[in-house]
């Protein structure tokens, strides 16, 4: 699956950094992704995501460093750099006001598509969608998971080699989830093209061929999922405490082995040997453990020090926020 | 990879793009209904009530004898007027739709497109102007309330001068929008534009043609003949009287003249900021 990472690189970045303010977006990033990857960035909201999104997108410039696609520098030639990506952004970026096929036909349009392929790529889009019977209807009328799928159909109208696609499944329900995946699997096969999808949703992480862990701006870890397991998964021990008393002991004892802790639980790091002797140990103390095996999740936990879903809500309030008084998302 | 769509040359895809955001404007007006109502009832309101009702008081009394200050009526007078203030409200309106894209997020998707910011501005400038003249074209039909005769010849030349006003008029609307960060600072700020703009055009009144300059001032305060002889839109709505009812103020050239350099210049200024997004 991964072959292509020898030849030339579908995209490209050297050590990319963009600020804003005070607060450092992306910390001289460097990222390789091979040809007809499946690359997935990994990171909580906030983490820098987004804005090397747009930067791949020619959106936003950086401030230091160099960006591209398919041999293409995109701050030099932009416009050269647009025509092979794909794009499926955070927040929707349809016409609402347009229906289904106007917005297709409208996309086919912009970006030169002839007028024989650009009704034949609609209708077969449309129906690998599943959004055939909806062609006529007004955008605004669509659910948003509906709304997805028609960006998703619209990325393909041109000839895009290279599919951005940022958060395509957040806030959608785990069914639509699915389907988006499915969609977006198959269309990666027909066309044979490269994918870059942001996402905070470990699982669906799993079945990428890489993965680029980002936090704070910073790269903390790159490689297959398999990989990144092998490297940095630890196996982790999940404790509720009986009282508090026996939260505190747990904590002092084991301070070494401390990953995290709150008000109601403890996470420790551990093997099987460690796993069996604390147990002996502290039976009597504990509610409820769990043992966790090494997982993208523990990977995670490892290199951030928090859980994925800890930040979540926080960070995507900080987005609209920053949104508000005119930030990225508004310009 | 067989690629047909990039073959094509970067002005057919220019071209292409234009006419698909001309197509979406156009397309997206006729779905408005708020500016649908907006665009028939303002010159409604206009020609058949205001228009009718003060058309007995378009006189002027000279040595006990009546005679009309203009040699025509207040409803031919103030018609071509109205088709400005329909083109003037639906331009600016139109330019609101730059604000909704940038909120909504459509604009993201055109700027990541292989469209030049050019062409993107001139697609919307366009679009949002064709729905203006369109809108002018509803004053039209009302031609026979204000029995004006109207030829095939006549309506040509004022399709001309509306498209070049509204061409210029929408910019306008593009640049203010521009600065604006909300639609309800829009309202208020276009409000603010658009009826002193109109008021001080000599569109419902004349500045009495056979007074000298020095009467004139005389005759009116002079602050007001200031701005109504510094009001661009002035010389617009006398070139388009010139073509609908043979009636002219000014030179009507210099409506030509002044309604060309002023879209050239303000389509050049909204660009020049809309590059920097």
């Amino acid at each position: 699956m991964t072959s292509a990472l020898n030849s030339s690189p579908a995209i490209r970045l050297d050590e990319v950094s963009k600020r804003y303010g005070r607060t450092l977006a992306l910390d001289k990033v460097s990222l390789k992704v091979g040809e007809q990857q499946m690359f997935a960035l990994l990171g909580p909201n906030g983490a820098g995501k987004t804005t090397l999104m747009h930067i791949l997108s020619t959106l936003l410039r950086p401030d230091a460093g160099k960006a591209f696609v398919v041999g293409v520098d995109v701050m030099r030639k932009p416009l050269q750099a647009r025509r092979r990506l794909g794009i499926v952004f955070q927040e929707p970026s349809l016409d609402d006001r347009l229906s289904v096929h106007e917005n297709l036909d409208l996309h086919g349009l912009i970006f030169g598509v002839p007028r024989t392929l650009r009704r034949q790529r609609i209708e077969e889009l449309l129906a690998l969608v599943e959004l055939t019977d909806w062609a006529d209807k007004i955008v605004r009328t669509l659910s948003s998971g509906m709304k997805r799928r028609l960006e998703i159909a619209r990325a393909f109208i041109h000839d895009s080699e290279i599919l951005l696609l940022d958060e395509p499944t957040a806030g959608l329900d785990p069914q639509t989830r699915d389907r988006i995946w499915h969609y977006i699997r198959r269309l990666q096969t027909e066309r044979a093209i490269t994918v870059l999808v942001t996402t905070h949703y470990i699982e669906e992480v799993e079945n990428c061929d890489q993965v680029c862990i980002i936090d704070n701006g910073k790269v903390l870890a790159d490689g297959a999922p398999k990989a990144l397991k092998r490297q940095f998964g630890q196996q982790l021990l999940r404790i509720v405490p009986k009282t508090d008393a026996d939260h505190t002991e747990i904590v002092t004892r084991y301070a070494g082995r401390l990953s995290r802790a709150d008000d109601t639980e403890i996470i420790l790091t551990s093997d099987d040997t460690f796993s069996e002797t604390f147990l002996a140990e502290n039976g009597a103390r504990i509610r409820a453990l769990s043992i966790e095996v090494p997982s993208l999740e523990s990977v995670f936990l490892t290199l951030t020090g928090r859980d994925i879903r800890d930040k979540e809500i926080g960070a995507r309030e900080q987005t609209k926020a920053f949104g508000k008084i005119g930030g990225e998302h508004t310009r | 990879m067989t690629d047909p769509g990039t073959k094509r040359s970067v002005l057919m895809i220019q071209l292409g793009g234009l006419y698909g955001l001309w197509l979406r404007e156009v397309r997206r007006s006729f779905r408005d209904r708020g500016q649908l109502i907006g665009g028939i009832s303002r010159p409604i309101l206009w020609v058949v009530i205001l228009g009718i009702g003060l058309n007995p008081y378009f006189r002027g009394e000279v040595f006990g004898k009546i005679n009309f200050v203009v040699p025509f009526t207040y409803l031919q007078f103030i018609f071509p007027a109205v088709i400005a203030l329909n083109i003037l409200f639906t331009s600016v309106q139109s330019a609101v739709s730059v604000i909704w894209d940038r909120e909504f997020g459509f604009l993201r998707e055109v700027l990541v497109s292989p469209l030049s910011r050019g062409t993107i501005l001139l697609g919307k400038v366009l679009g949002g102007a064709t729905v203006a003249v369109m809108h002018g074209c509803l004053v039209l039909l009302l031609a026979k309330f204000a029995d004006v005769n109207l030829t095939w010849m006549k309506v040509l030349e004022a399709l001309g001068l509306m498209a070049m006003l509204a061409f210029a008029l929408t910019s306008l609307g593009v640049v203010i929008a521009n600065h604006i960060r909300s639609f309800q600072g829009f309202g208020i700020f276009s409000n603010a534009v658009i009826l002193p703009l109109y008021f001080t055009s000599s569109s419902i009144f004349p500045l009495d043609p056979a007074l000298s300059q020095e009467q004139t001032r005389v005759v009116y305060p002079e602050w007001l003949v200031i701005m109504v002889e510094w009001n661009p839109l002035t010389y617009a709505i006398d070139a388009l009287r010139g073509a609908l009812i043979g009636y002219n103020q000014f030179d009507p050239h210099l409506g030509i003249l002044i309604m060309g350099v002023s879209g050239v210049v303000l389509f050049a200024l909204a660009l020049f900021e809309f590059r920097r997004i």
